[in-house]
């Protein structure tokens, strides 16, 4: 069993008239179970450089569980605060739900479902996808921690 | 112009061979620009079981931004779990002491942001921070 955490702080001092201060650390754990969660794709770094979406992470090929608990973790490396990488949930070639848009240097940690409902492939397979604004070249990190 | 950021911390040392640490700050900006956000819902509520609750209703005014969402499971129980929705697709499980942080959207009025627990009622806490909404005349 491992021990893995994620800690986010979220802080502003002006946002409103008090200051924000969030803080929260999660241990990433197997589902419904306090054993830590044993798997993981390692930090990748995929090079875009182009505006076609395609599929960031398949579930196929990393051979993730379906409805468990998976996290998913994303980063736009760029710099440029006018440039996004648009972050997706379903098929490249279909019609993906759009999450949100990641501007240069902007992170993401969502739950992933990562469901299956039709076989390797299938059209309705939740595949992260991304799409980028322009063809600028970017470089994406990400990472899947899974069962 | 506010200026409000977010720091993550990915850490392990026995998930991999090496210590995994990972650490990442964003500053929170409006779409396309160096211009802090500066709207803020930040709420703590009770979700029941037996239906999905919409938190966060996409408006006009929040559609294609970088609006950013932040949700944690409170929940102690590690058997129960919360469902997230984006735009009616469940997109994962925050079991008890989760946290998610992710931009949002929110192009269409369809495209809200609900939760369902499952296991029991459970409170979570949401902060949104965004560059508008679409206010509703009473």
């Amino acid at each position: 069993m491992a021990t893995t955490t994620a800690t986010i702080t979220l802080a502003s001092s002006d946002i409103a008239d008090n200051s924000l201060s969030i803080s929260n650390t999660m241990t990433m754990t197997t589902a419904g179970t306090t054993t830590g969660i044993t798997e993981t794709t390692g930090l990748a770094r995929k090079k875009i450089a182009s505006a076609t979406e395609v599929d960031l992470i398949t579930r196929d090929n990393i051979d993730v569980t379906a409805s468990k608990s998976a996290k998913v973790y994303i980063k736009n490396t760029g710099t440029a605060t006018d440039k996004y990488a648009l972050i997706g949930i379903g098929q490249a070639t279909g019609t993906p739900i759009y999450l949100g848009r990641l501007y240069g240097g902007d992170w993401m940690v969502f739950p992933w479902l990562a469901a299956q409902t039709g076989g390797a492939g299938h059209a309705n397979n939740e595949d992260i996808t991304i799409k980028m604004d322009d063809a600028t070249e970017t470089i994406i990190e990400y990472m899947v921690f899974f069962e | 112009m506010a200026t409000t950021t977010a720091t993550l911390t990915l850490s392990s040392t026995d998930l991999l061979s090496d210590s995994l640490s990972v650490s990442a700050t964003q500053t929170l900006y409006k779409a396309g620009t160096t211009t802090g956000l500066d709207g803020i819902q930040y709420e703590r509520l009770e979700v029941p079981t037996g239906d999905v609750y919409d938190i966060v209703d996409a408006t006009a005014a929040g559609a294609n931004k970088a609006n950013k969402i932040y949700i944690a499971n409170k929940n102690t129980t590690e058997t129960n779990y919360v469902d997230v929705y984006v735009a009616a697709l469940n997109i994962g499980r925050l079991y008890a002491g989760d946290w998610m942080f992710i931009p949002l959207e929110a192009a269409a009025a369809t495209q809200d942001v609900g939760v369902e627990a499952i296991g029991a009622a459970q409170h979570i806490e949401f902060a949104l921070i965004h560059e508008g909404k679409t206010l509703v005349a009473s």
